[in-house]
C-alpha cells in the first residue's frame, strides 16, 4: 500500500519557470496528477479560491506578492475557501529569524532550496501524517508554532492551558530545516 | 482591566483539530524508496541551463551594490542590505537545484555575511562586490559542481576576506 497522490491536487506558485517544471515534474514522479502553476501570490490567490486544492506549495520572493502575503492571506481572507490548507514555503533562506518570519505567518513547513526529492517527500509525508493543530489567538490565526516533545521548550508559557499541561509542549522554532544540501 | 497580580500574563488562544483531508485521500503507507530515487534522478539529470537565470540574479545584486554606494536619503539600512540579500538568496537557492553547487555554497557564505554586518560601508560593498565578481566567474565559467579544489579556494579566499574585514571593524556587528 502506498499514498495514493493522484486523488489530490497541489497549487505551485513560483516565479522562476524553470523551478516551476521542477517542482511540477517532482510532484507527478510522486503520483500527483493535478498541479496548478501559478507564478506569483497574487495569481496564486485567484487560482487557490477557484480550484481549492489540496496542499500549496510557494516561493517566498515573488512580484507583486510573495508567498508570506500569499499565506497570510489564506489564512486570514474572509474569500478563502479553506483557510487551513497545508503551506509549504520554498526559499533559500536558511536563518533562524526567517524561518520565524514565516512561520508567524502561518506557514506549515518550511523548505530550503536547494532540496532534494526526498526533502520534499518528507515535508509532504510530514503535513499527512503529523498535522499540526490551528490556533487562533488575538494576534494569530495559523499551524500552531509549537510541537509535542517536552524536553527542549525553555520560553515563557503564556497559554491558560499551559498550566494544564505544560510539560508536553516544545517550540518548533527550526521547521525541519535540513542542513544538508 | 484584567489583574494578573503576580502570575505571567496569560493570553487565550482557541485550539482546532481541522479534518486531516490530506490523510483522508492518500491514505497510509507512503512512498517508494523506487519513487522517491527516480524523481531525485529527475532532479539530477535537468537540463535546464542555469545562466540566464544566474545573470538575472547577478544584475539584480549588482542593482543592489550600486543602491547600497549611492542610497538616497530615503534608504534606510535594512533597505539597502535586502536589495543585495534577496539576490544573493535566489542565487543560493536556485544554483544547486540546476548543478551550480558552488554558486549555492558561495552564495550561502554571501548572505551570512549580509545578515551579519549592521551598515553597508564601503569596505562591505567591496567584499559584496568580489562575491558578485567571483559568482559570475564561476557561471560563465561553466563552473558546474562543487568546484573540487579550486571551489575551496574561493571559497577559503572570499571566507578570509570577511574574516579581515570584522577584524577591522570590530563594531559592525561583530565580536
Amino acid at each position: 500500500m502506498t499514498y495514493q497522490f493522484q486523488k489530490i491536487s497541489v497549487l505551485v506558485v513560483e516565479d522562476n519557470q524553470p523551478m516551476l517544471d521542477l517542482t511540477k515534474s517532482l510532484l507527478n514522479t510522486f503520483g500527483v496528477d493535478s498541479v496548478y502553476c501559478t507564478k506569483h501570490g497574487k495569481e496564486g490567490f485567484r487560482v487557490f479560491c477557484q480550484e481549492n486544492p489540496d496542499l500549496i506549495i510557494a516561493d517566498w520572493m515573488m512580484k507583486p506578492v510573495d508567498g508570506i502575503s500569499l499565506t497570510r492571506r489564506i489564512r486570514n481572507d474572509s474569500k478563502s475557501p479553506n483557510q487551513f490548507v497545508p503551506v509549504i514555503l520554498m526559499t533559500g533562506f536558511s536563518e533562524k529569524r526567517r524561518v520565524v518570519q514565516a512561520r508567524d505567518a502561518g506557514v506549515t513547513e518550511f523548505l530550503v532550496k536547494p532540496f532534494s526529492a526526498r526533502d520534499l517527500y518528507r515535508r509532504v509525508a510530514q503535513i499527512i501524517e503529523r498535522p499540526r493543530q490551528f490556533i487562533r489567538s488575538e494576534d494569530f490565526f495559523g499551524p500552531d508554532r509549537r510541537r509535542k516533545k517536552p524536553k527542549y521548550y525553555k520560553g515563557a508559557l503564556r497559554r491558560e492551558s499551559d498550566f494544564d499541561d505544560a510539560d508536553k509542549y516544545e517550540v518548533d522554532i527550526n521547521l525541519d530545516i535540513p542542513n544538508e544540501y | 482591566m484584567t489583574d494578573h497580580y503576580n502570575q505571567i500574563p496569560k493570553r487565550k488562544a482557541q485550539f482546532i483539530n481541522p479534518l486531516n483531508i490530506l490523510k483522508g485521500k492518500v491514505g497510509s503507507g507512503g512512498l517508494s524508496d523506487k519513487i522517491i530515487e527516480k524523481a531525485q534522478e529527475l532532479l539530477e539529470k535537468n537540463t535546464v541551463d542555469f545562466r540566464p537565470l544566474a545573470e538575472m540574479y547577478l544584475d539584480s545584486l549588482a542593482k543592489g551594490i550600486e543602491i547600497a554606494k549611492n542610497p538616497l536619503p530615503s534608504h534606510d539600512t535594512e533597505y539597502v542590505i535586502s536589495t543585495m540579500i534577496y539576490p544573493a538568496m535566489q542565487l543560493k537557492g536556485n544554483g544547486g537545484m540546476f548543478h551550480y553547487q558552488l554558486v549555492t555554497a558561495i552564495s550561502d557564505k554571501l548572505i551570512q555575511f549580509l545578515e551579519v554586518i549592521e551598515e553597508a560601508d564601503i569596505e562591505a560593498i567591496e567584499i559584496v562586490l568580489a562575491y558578485h565578481t567571483t559568482i559570475r566567474a564561476v557561471v560563465l565559467g561553466k563552473i558546474t559542481g562543487d568546484g573540487g579544489k579550486y571551489g575551496d579556494e574561493l571559497l577559503k579566499a572570499l571566507t578570509d576576506a570577511c574574516i579581515r574585514y570584522f577584524d577591522k571593524n570590530n563594531e559592525n556587528g561583530y565580536l
